[in-house]
Parts: structure tokens; C-alpha cells; sequence
């Protein structure tokens, strides 16, 4: 018997190129952090959104901005806080005192990839208003409509500490983020690696002042991409082949989820479609023209966990989803 | 001055005297008063009040007795209970215990306080007396009924049990295994049951590994890694899940091992097997 190989796929070597650079581009400025870029261009490669839920000091700004840099996008961060109101993201209309005509202030949210802060921190009207923006890409200001710049990625981020004070986000909310991906500390190595180039940032002079250069200073400001570059692997992503057994497969572990006895709220039918799209976008990063149920095991976590409730008794029993949602995995037969 | 004050002394004793002098002798008395008849002498024996009974119209009681040469003088408290005339002598006996025919009649006159005409009192329609005993015998009836009833709840209605069967033991692994690889190899799968062999050859080389632990993607990196199990999952996921498998391999050959497996095949291998 001779075992076939995969066939290499040559339709979409441009935009494998394209996000191989935008890795090693990154990787020149963030360390130990490729699963988090990864999700972050399967987000962006999906038209989806990204929750990051980390302590701080993980380079998560640093990231975003790396990315955003590295493909020519528009980028903006908001920093949320109880006091935020909806027309700081948003946008408002203001009064202008020369024409004495009400002129249209267009907030943050106006931009391609937009950090959100501490999304749990601002008050739950500030969150839907942005979560709205989220999904009909789409803000009202005054009586007038507009449409949001496209691409538009939302990244938000959580602290899993200091909830004091905080407006934790309902599971209906929570669904409209494709990806909750949970950051980690780095390893020895990579944090070792952190320090030693921490250490050869040296001094940037400005006027007849110097100021000590940041990571953010280390990010190039020639793009390696352009929008075109994005777009067309946006498309490339939608021409990754998902085969029937692949959807078998999502259905099969999305059911078990509603019907296991330890969860009290399964997969909705958009856990299952983030499933597919992440998995398409996943294969396509791994360079393959179709998914494959690795893809699906390596996403489940961050698509399905921050989708689904444990009972009151399985709390009780000190389990958490985490170990359910292995369970349902491990038993992939069943 | 002397004098004067002696003479009134003794005015005054003798009327005082004469005052303590005086006898009653109380004939007549209204219903439930008290009345006296004093220093009465009756012939013959002592005289004492004979057997009283609660129903007698008149009570009477000797206050003091007095020998008087012979016979004796007495002094009589009575107590007329009901209007009309009524004889002392009947409620009078000798201490002797002989007759007291002897005896003078010593009549008395109870007087009523109301009018004769006055409506009697309605007589009170008879109320039946509350239970005031069985309390020990209502308590055993109670007891009795509730045992009763706890027996009729626990026995009484219910479906008999019915023996359940055997509990049927769920199919392993391989039990299920092989007839999708039947099917499968003779063309005859659904995308379902294709997609579900898939699923059982992690799940089988998940056991064979020894990966149980694992996270599912650790695992499923590790199988892939191996070189029997590696081959077959990559020709297995061309076949599913590629847009266009390759045709140059053997489906049934390629499954052929997996025909005859059985639960002793799940068993992990040896360490350095899997290497």
C-alpha cells in the first residue's frame, strides 16, 4: 500500500506567504505569543471577534498594534471604565459654534481594529452599545446611520483577577465573540528572551530629550501587506473546502454539549458556525486548502468554553468547563 | 355628785340587763333567713336536730341546751328553705332515740319574699355533659386508623415491581468498530457513519496510546505522530476531508487490520512500541 500525501496546496501560496510574514513580523516584536497571533488573524481573517482574557502585562497591546501595523490598518484602543459612556466609543453630534449646525463627532469604534480594554470594567449599556456595533457593524449617531470601516475587528480583553467593581459579561453577549482565547504566562525561555531584548531597546532622543524606547518603538512602520492582501485572503479562507464529515464532526460535539448532564447551557447554532469558520481560517493559516478534525480539537476551547454553563451541581463538585468540554472531546467516539 | 353618777350607773345596768334579758321567740321568717326561738322547754329527754336531709323545707339548729329541773330548756336557730308552715317537732328526735310524741308542736311560718304569682324560671334545656373520659381509647383508634392508612399508601395501588432484566452491556469500542468498518470497506457508509469511524480511530488509537489523559488536541498531535496510527489518520483524513482524496490507496486494505478487532485489542501497547 503506498499512504497518499497531502497534496500541497498551491491555490493559496500567496496568502500563506502573505500570513507567514505577518507572523515573523510580529514574532519580531511579541515573544512566545504565536497562538494568540494566530487567533487573532483568524479572527481577522473570519470578519469575527476576539476575546482575551489574560492578566495584564502579556503584550497584549503590543500585539494588536504589531498586527495593525503589519497590514496597514487603522487602529484604535479604549481603555473602559465605569464612567465610559456610549458616545465616547460610539461617536456623538456636536454643535458647532461657528455654522451653528450640529457636526457628527465620529468616535473610536471608527477603525479597523479597535482594543477594547478591560471590556468588563464599563457599564453593561457602554458593553451593548459596542456589542451592537460588533455585530451589525453598523452605529447610529443622531438620526444619521454609517457603516463601520471594513475590515473591523474588535480584540477586547478581560482580567481574570480583581473582579471587584466589574460588570461580568452575560452569555448572550459573550456568543457574539467567535474566540475567547485565555493568554498564559510565557515559558522560561520566552520570557528570558523578553528581558534580553528589553535590554537592547537603548534611549530614542527627541528634540534635546531622550526617552527610553518601548516595544512599541521596535514595531517597523512599513506594512508588509496592504488591505487588498487581507481581502484576498479573506476570500482564500471561504474557498477552504469543509468536507460533509467535517460538519458531522461539529454537530456531533456542538449536541453533546446541549445534552451532557453537567452543562446547563450547550452550544448555540453560532458556536457551531464559529466552529467551521475558525477551523477554515486555521487550515488556511497551516497551509491546507481543507479542515481537518485537528483543527477543530485545537480551536474548540477558545470557540466553545466561554459558550457554555455548568449545572450548580457540577460547580458544587468543583468542576469547571474546561474539564467537561475535555470529556466531551476525549470521548469523540461516543 | 357621787350619787348621781351611781344611780345612772345602775339605770343603765338594769336596762342593759334587760335587754340581754329578753328571749326571742321568732315564729315567723321570711325564706332562707335565719330565726330564734329561745329558752324553750321541751319535756322529756334531751332533745337533739334528728337526721338531716337536704331536701327538708326547714333547717334547724340547737344552739345551747340548758338542764331545766328534769327536762331541758333550749335555745333554736331555724331556717325556713321553703314558704308555708312547718312543725320544728318533726325535725327534733330524743338522744335517747325514743319517740318524740312528747314533744309540744313548734309551728313556724316561712314567708315567701316574692309574690306568688311571680313566673318561675325557665327550666334550662338539658346540654349533654362534655366527654370527659376515653381520651386513652380515642388515641389507640387514632393510632390504629393512621397504621391503617401508612399501610394502605405504602401497599395498596401500586404497580408491582417488576424484575427488571439484565443490564444489557454496552458495546465496547471494538464491538462498534467493526461493523462500520464492514460497511465502510463494502461502500455501503453514509457521510455519518464515515465520519463516526473516523471518530472511533482516534478514540481506538487514543486507548492503544495510552493518551486517555490527554488533552484531546495533545492526543490527537501524539497519535499523528505515530507511525501506524500517524499513516492511517492522515490517509483516513484524505479520504474524509479532502476536496479531492486520492485514489491510489486501498480503502479496505488500508482498514483491513481493524476488521477483527476485538475489546483486547484496546488495550495499550507497549512503551516502546509506540515510539
Amino acid at each position: 500500500m503506498t499512504a497518499p500525501t497531502a497534496p500541497a496546496s498551491s491555490r493559496f501560496t500567496e496568502t500563506r506567504d502573505f500570513l507567514q510574514q505577518i507572523k515573523d513580523r510580529v514574532g519580531l516584536v511579541v515573544v512566545g505569543q504565536d497562538v494568540v497571533v494566530e487567533r487573532i488573524l483568524i479572527a481577522l481573517l473570519t470578519s469575527g471577534h476576539l476575546l482575551l482574557q489574560g492578566v495584564p502585562g502579556l503584550a497584549k497591546t503590543l500585539l494588536v498594534a504589531a498586527i495593525s501595523k503589519t497590514v496597514d490598518l487603522a487602529f484604535a484602543r479604549i481603555q473602559f471604565t465605569i464612567d465610559l459612556l456610549p458616545s465616547d466609543i460610539l461617536g456623538s453630534e456636536i454643535l458647532d459654534q461657528k455654522t451653528h449646525e450640529f457636526r457628527t463627532h465620529k468616535g473610536p469604534v471608527f477603525t479597523n481594529l479597535l482594543l477594547a480594554d478591560e471590556i468588563n470594567r464599563a457599564a453593561p449599556k457602554v458593553q451593548s452599545a459596542l456589542l451592537e456595533a460588533m455585530q451589525e457593524r453598523r452605529v447610529t449617531i443622531g438620526n444619521n446611520n454609517y457603516a463601520l470601516p471594513v475590515p473591523f475587528l474588535v480584540i477586547a480583553t478581560q482580567n481574570p483577577v480583581e473582579q471587584a467593581g466589574t460588570f461580568e459579561l452575560p452569555e448572550a453577549q459573550l456568543d457574539r465573540f467567535m474566540l475567547l482565547h485565555r493568554l498564559e504566562y510565557l515559558t522560561n525561555a520566552e520570557e528570558i528572551e523578553v528581558l534580553r531584548r528589553n535590554t537592547k531597546l537603548g534611549v530614542r532622543r527627541e528634540g534635546k530629550g531622550a526617552v527610553a524606547r518601548t516595544e512599541f518603538d521596535t514595531i517597523g512602520d512599513k506594512p508588509i501587506g496592504s488591505l487588498d492582501n487581507l481581502s484576498k485572503a479573506m476570500e482564500d479562507v471561504q474557498n477552504v473546502h469543509v468536507s460533509e464529515a467535517f460538519l458531522e464532526h461539529v454537530v456531533a460535539i456542538v449536541d453533546r454539549t446541549r445534552k451532557h448532564p453537567k452543562l446547563e447551557l450547550g452550544c448555540s447554532p453560532r458556536a457551531g458556525i464559529s466552529l467551521v469558520k475558525a477551523s477554515r481560517a486555521r487550515a488556511l493559516i497551516h497551509g491546507r486548502d481543507y479542515v481537518l478534525p485537528e483543527d477543530l480539537f485545537a480551536l474548540a476551547d477558545d470557540v466553545i468554553l466561554h459558550r457554555i454553563r455548568l449545572t450548580y451541581e457540577a460547580m458544587a463538585e468543583g468542576l469547571t468547563s474546561q474539564q467537561v468540554l475535555q470529556e466531551i472531546l476525549s470521548e469523540f467516539d461516543a | 355628785m357621787n350619787g348621781a353618777l351611781l344611780r345612772s350607773l345602775l339605770v343603765v345596768s338594769l336596762a342593759a340587763a334587760a335587754l340581754l334579758g329578753q328571749t326571742r321567740d321568732q315564729r315567723t321568717s321570711p325564706v332562707g333567713m335565719r330565726a330564734y326561738i329561745e329558752q324553750l322547754v321541751l319535756p322529756g329527754a334531751e332533745v337533739v336536730v334528728g337526721k338531716v336531709d337536704h331536701a327538708d323545707p326547714v333547717a334547724v339548729r340547737i344552739v345551747k341546751v340548758w338542764p331545766h329541773g328534769s327536762i331541758f330548756r333550749y335555745d333554736l336557730e331555724w331556717t325556713g328553705l321553703e314558704p308555708g308552715s312547718h312543725d320544728l317537732k318533726d325535725y327534733l328526735t330524743h338522744k335517747d332515740g325514743s319517740s318524740n310524741d312528747d314533744l309540744p308542736s313548734i309551728v313556724v311560718q316561712v314567708k315567701p319574699t316574692l309574690a306568688m304569682t311571680t313566673t318561675e324560671p325557665t327550666e334550662p334545656e338539658p346540654v349533654p355533659a362534655p366527654r370527659l373520659a376515653g381520651y386513652r381509647t380515642q388515641q389507640i383508634v387514632f393510632g390504629v386508623l393512621w397504621v391503617t392508612g401508612l399501610l394502605l399508601i405504602l401497599f395498596v395501588g401500586r404497580k408491582r415491581r417488576v424484575k427488571l432484566a439484565p443490564p444489557v452491556a454496552k458495546p465496547t469500542l471494538a464491538d462498534r468498530l467493526r461493523p462500520l468498518v464492514e460497511a465502510v470497506a463494502a461502500d455501503k457508509a453514509d457521510t455519518a457513519a464515515k465520519a463516526e469511524l473516523e471518530r472511533m480511530l482516534v478514540s481506538f488509537w487514543r486507548l492503544r496510546l495510552d493518551l486517555r489523559h490527554e488533552k484531546a488536541v495533545a492526543a490527537l498531535a501524539a497519535i499523528r505522530q505515530h507511525p501506524e496510527a500517524g499513516a492511517l489518520l492522515r490517509q483516513v483524513e484524505l479520504w474524509l476531508h479532502a476536496p479531492e482524496p486520492p485514489r491510489d490507496f486501498d480503502l479496505g486494505k488500508l482498514l483491513e487490520p481493524y476488521r477483527a478487532v476485538t475489546a483486547d485489542s484496546l488495550q495499550p501497547i507497549a512503551k516502546e512500541a509506540t515510539s
